[in-house]
């Protein structure tokens, strides 16, 4: 399947951080609490992120 | 950056993913029902810009819904203004945009954009002004919508056009993704469609069909806060994602709820000098948004015009909107 569009060095992506930026005291959640928090609270309206080793696949492809 | 970060958006990616495929089935039936239509009906492809628009003036806004835009008379400004670029809505936004007086009439490149495959979100199209402005709209759908929530769109006059949401193929030949793909170009379709990575919602959805599809360039966000006022009732952020406050789920908005903390962080945004309440689902939103914005081509820039929320960092640039506005008019 073929990108036609200017290519990044997406090997060199980073994964956002995120506790740094948060003020108030509070520990990270447990992927318990994750799943327990979306099962009562999100699970419509949303969907899952794609993940594959081939990185650059993740922005998507012009024709599948 | 922290290895814990990384880690903790690891396994918010596999629990999305497991939570999810639990509705695989129906995804499947959606796309059966859907079939016969998509081949009858257009590509996403087919919006594509002309490829010399890349990296020109080819400018879109993408409309969500979160706080910011009351708070900023966001769609009042977008509706007063002359802007000649592509309006893009995330279906949630729709109604309301089009009742701000933001109409294909009077901004002709206007496309909605739904991934979702729940009939839930059938509440975005059931409207008399979506019926008024339907013909002129594009839609831009998921091959796995459930047929309901296109049919009351096409109902509507609005103009579908396909793509498939990437979830499995990295499977290989026997992913979802892979076979529904070749069930589509087994008629029409030679070439097949374009296949999106959703972020996991249809605000960041309608950020990859803008650069990926459209071909626009700034694109620029407003509404997009992925996250919550710290002033606002947080029971409105658990309705943001399509779910009334119940008996059975009120206990984790209440703050005497020990876990209060942790589901719902603060997060300072430094570009509009403001605090976002982030739930767990927001978190997970924004920091594949923050993620994929950070990889994206160089030529494209995207320009966060919401003026609030959790939306900052790396190759974002921030704008009031007004002056967003003034300096990309067309």
């Amino acid at each position: 399947m073929k990108t036609n569009f200017k290519k990044t060095d997406s090997t060199q992506y980073k994964k956002y951080t995120e506790y740094n930026e948060v003020k108030n005291d509070s520990s990270e959640l447990t992927q318990k609490e994750f799943e327990e928090f979306i099962i009562k609270s999100g699970a419509k309206g949303s969907f899952m992120v794609y993940r594959t080793e081939k990185k650059e696949e993740e922005l998507g492809l012009d024709e599948l | 950056m922290s290895n814990n970060s990384t880690s903790f958006q690891n396994k918010m990616d596999e629990s999305m993913k497991k939570i999810h495929t639990q509705t695989f089935d129906n995804w499947i039936q959606n796309f059966a029902i859907n079939l016969e239509n998509i081949w009858n009906e257009s590509s996403a492809k087919e919006l594509e810009s002309e490829n010399n628009q890349k990296q020109k003036n080819n400018s879109a806004i993408i409309i969500g819904r979160g706080p910011s835009i009351k708070k900023h008379k966001h769609l009042e400004l977008l509706a007063q203004s002359n802007y000649k670029g592509s309006v893009i809505c995330t279906d949630g936004s729709l109604i309301g945009a089009l009742k701000a007086g933001i109409t294909p009439e009077k901004f002709p490149k206007f496309y909605v954009v739904t991934i979702d495959p729940y009939q839930i979100i059938d509440k975005f199209y059931d409207d008399p002004v979506v019926r008024k402005f339907g013909s002129k709209i594009n839609g831009i759908f998921s091959t796995i919508t459930h047929p309901k929530v296109v049919s009351l769109a096409r109902n509507a006059g609005i103009k579908i056009h396909w793509l498939h949401t990437l979830f499995d193929y990295n499977e290989g030949q026997k992913s979802f993704n892979h076979i529904s793909a070749m069930m589509v170009r087994a008629k029409n379709h030679v070439n097949g469609l374009p296949a999106i990575q959703t972020g996991g919602n249809a605000g960041t959805s309608s950020w990859f069909v803008a650069w990926r599809i459209l071909k626009n360039n700034p694109v620029a966000l407003i509404g997009i806060n992925h996250g919550w006022e710290e002033d606002e009732d947080v029971s409105e952020m658990i309705k943001s994602h399509q779910r009334e406050v119940t008996k059975d789920n009120i206990e984790i908005i209440k703050k005497d709820n020990p876990k209060y903390k942790n589901y719902f962080k603060k997060i300072h945004n430094p570009d509009f000098n403001c605090e976002a309440i982030v739930d767990p689902l927001y978190q997970f939103y924004r920091m594949a948004l923050l993620e994929f914005i950070s990889r994206s081509p160089s030529w494209l820039t995207t320009i966060n015009a919401t003026e609030g929320g959790s939306i900052f960092g790396k190759r974002i640039k921030p704008m009031k909107f007004v002056d967003f506005l003034t300096n990309y008019h067309r």
